[in-house]
């Protein structure tokens, strides 16, 4: 039986989708059976950024009217064709074409089949939002360190709680590890302190990033890349592995990191 | 008529009794259900708050001072018009009462003990509002975006950087302290305060009127 996660912000351009499109690739890469769902609909994306784009032919719409069975709108990922799975959303219909009944219906469907469903959350907390929370068994809150992210986070907790949805879990995304030495921005615990729910991730701000979402590849994929390497440390808390948080501090590059973090265990 | 008892349905919800109105039922018999209702159960009702829910439905002025007549008559404040429609925040306003959206008594998760005072122990958030009649105290932070207001003193364990209104109503008594006092709106009963910009709470910190001056002044009790 899967488990189904939301990614979710509030705030939107915080990294919702590229986090979804690393986590499902990671989780696949580690054997799991996953499927991602875009719930963004009529503002689709993560197609493009899984590369996926050219393949759509059924989207969640389609498979929610009933115009084809659910397994007919999957879209295999050309990587992982046995394992990995996107279900696209419509881009020319709206939120209002699908309800948060529907999303728990598609998910208890596709539980039987797989280990992990991501759902791709849109921003704001309307109609799109609920539809993304309504089949959650953990949600996954995505900000950055800026004072709006935070705030809007803030609010998606609150409305979490009241949706009876227990224990949100906190990714901070894009940290520029030299503005937090300098001060110039917030650091982790601080974002911790305000928002007090549990961390399960921090992505360091990487260019690799800008240049595989436009290739439609995904970072971990990429050894070299930072980003990646958080996001396969997430994936690996979500499969329940003991996986201590990134060191990050001005020297980027993944020796630098390594050395640092025998550093801080000795 | 065995459905005429569905016109309208009483039930106790987190927010306080409930009156829920049949969205498309005639008016007529809508009031005729209200009115059977009550009376059946009169003394129970008798000095309650209702919840009014209209749901979708659009409500007229003069429909709404029918229902709140009907109540009236058996000593029932309306505690808030419960409404979908746009054009009923204009209805409720005129009437004198508040209109809240379904959504905002979602938000508001449940208080633990309700009673004089309001005890929460956990963080209010952004977007969240408690509002009580008692003293509010919260072991807690009650983040921006957060709303606070009691006609009586408000107590924050906690770091308070959302908005706080003690004493609504006009207690000048009222006072509010927090172990970190950087609200983004502070009133005490008619009084506004903002908290200046270059505000830095260095220890807890209690807030309260000098004639129809906020001052705030650290907590150091002992010197007293």
């Amino acid at each position: 039986m899967a488990q189904v996660i939301t990614i979710t912000s509030g705030k939107g351009g915080v990294g919702k989708t590229t986090t979804t499109a690393n986590l499902a690739t990671s989780l696949a890469m580690q054997g799991q059976r996953v499927v991602a769902i875009d719930a963004d609909i009529g503002l689709r994306n993560l197609d493009v950024v899984m590369g996926l784009e050219n393949r759509i032919v059924y989207d969640l719409v389609d498979v929610v009217e009933g115009r084809c069975r659910t397994r007919q709108a999957l879209i295999k990922d050309k990587r992982f064709p046995d394992n990995l799975f996107l279900l696209p959303a419509a881009q020319t219909r709206d939120k209002d074409a699908v309800t948060p009944d529907d999303m728990i219906a598609l998910c208890n469907e596709l539980r039987r089949e797989f280990d992990f469903i991501l759902i791709d959350s849109p921003a704001g907390i309307e109609g799109g939002f609920k539809n993304a929370i309504a089949p959650a068994d953990h949600i996954l809150i995505v900000t950055t360190p800026e004072m709006s992210a935070v705030r809007d986070a803030d609010r998606i907790v609150g409305l979490v709680e009241a949706y009876e949805k227990s224990n949100p879990k906190l990714i901070i995304n894009r940290i520029k590890a030299r503005m937090v030495a300098r001060g110039d921005m917030m650091d982790t615990p601080d974002v911790v302190e305000i928002l007090a729910i549990d961390l399960i991730g921090i992505v360091p701000d990487d260019e690799s990033i800008v240049v595989s979402t436009n290739r439609g590849e995904v970072a971990v994929l990429d050894r070299d890349s930072m980003a990646g390497k958080a996001y396969n440390n997430i994936a690996n808390r979500l499969l329940g592995h003991d996986i201590p948080f990134l060191v990050l501090d001005e020297k980027q590059g993944l020796w630098a990191q390594l050395v640092s973090m025998f550093r801080t265990r000795r | 008529m065995r459905d005429m008892e569905e016109r309208i349905t009483l039930k106790g919800s987190r927010d306080g009794l409930r009156l829920i109105l049949h969205p498309t039922a005639a008016w007529e018999e809508v009031l005729e259900a209200l009115r059977k209702q009550l009376a059946q159960g009169s003394s129970f009702y008798h000095g309650a708050k209702l919840l009014i829910d209209v749901g979708e439905r659009s409500i007229t002025d003069v429909e709404l001072q029918a229902i709140l007549a009907i109540m009236a008559e058996h000593d029932i404040e309306p505690a808030a018009l419960i409404t979908i429609a746009p054009t009923n925040r204009t209805t409720g306003r005129q009437a004198g009462v508040e209109t809240r959206h379904p959504d905002s008594l979602r938000s508001t998760p449940p208080p633990v003990v309700q009673g004089e005072g309001l005890f929460l122990w956990r963080t209010v958030r952004s977007g969240q509002a408690i509002k009580h009649q008692g003293h509010v105290v919260v072991v807690g932070d009650v983040n921006a975006g957060a709303e606070i207001s009691a006609h009586g003193s408000i107590i924050i364990w906690g770091r308070l950087r959302g908005s706080v209104h003690a004493g609504v109503g006009g207690n000048q008594q009222a006072i509010v302290c927090a172990l970190e006092l950087s609200p983004t709106l502070l009133r005490i009963a008619d009084n506004l305060a903002r908290t200046p910009d270059n505000h830095r709470p260095t220890g807890p910190e209690q807030a309260s009127l000098d004639g129809d001056n906020i001052v705030v002044v650290p907590w150091d009790a002992p010197r007293r």
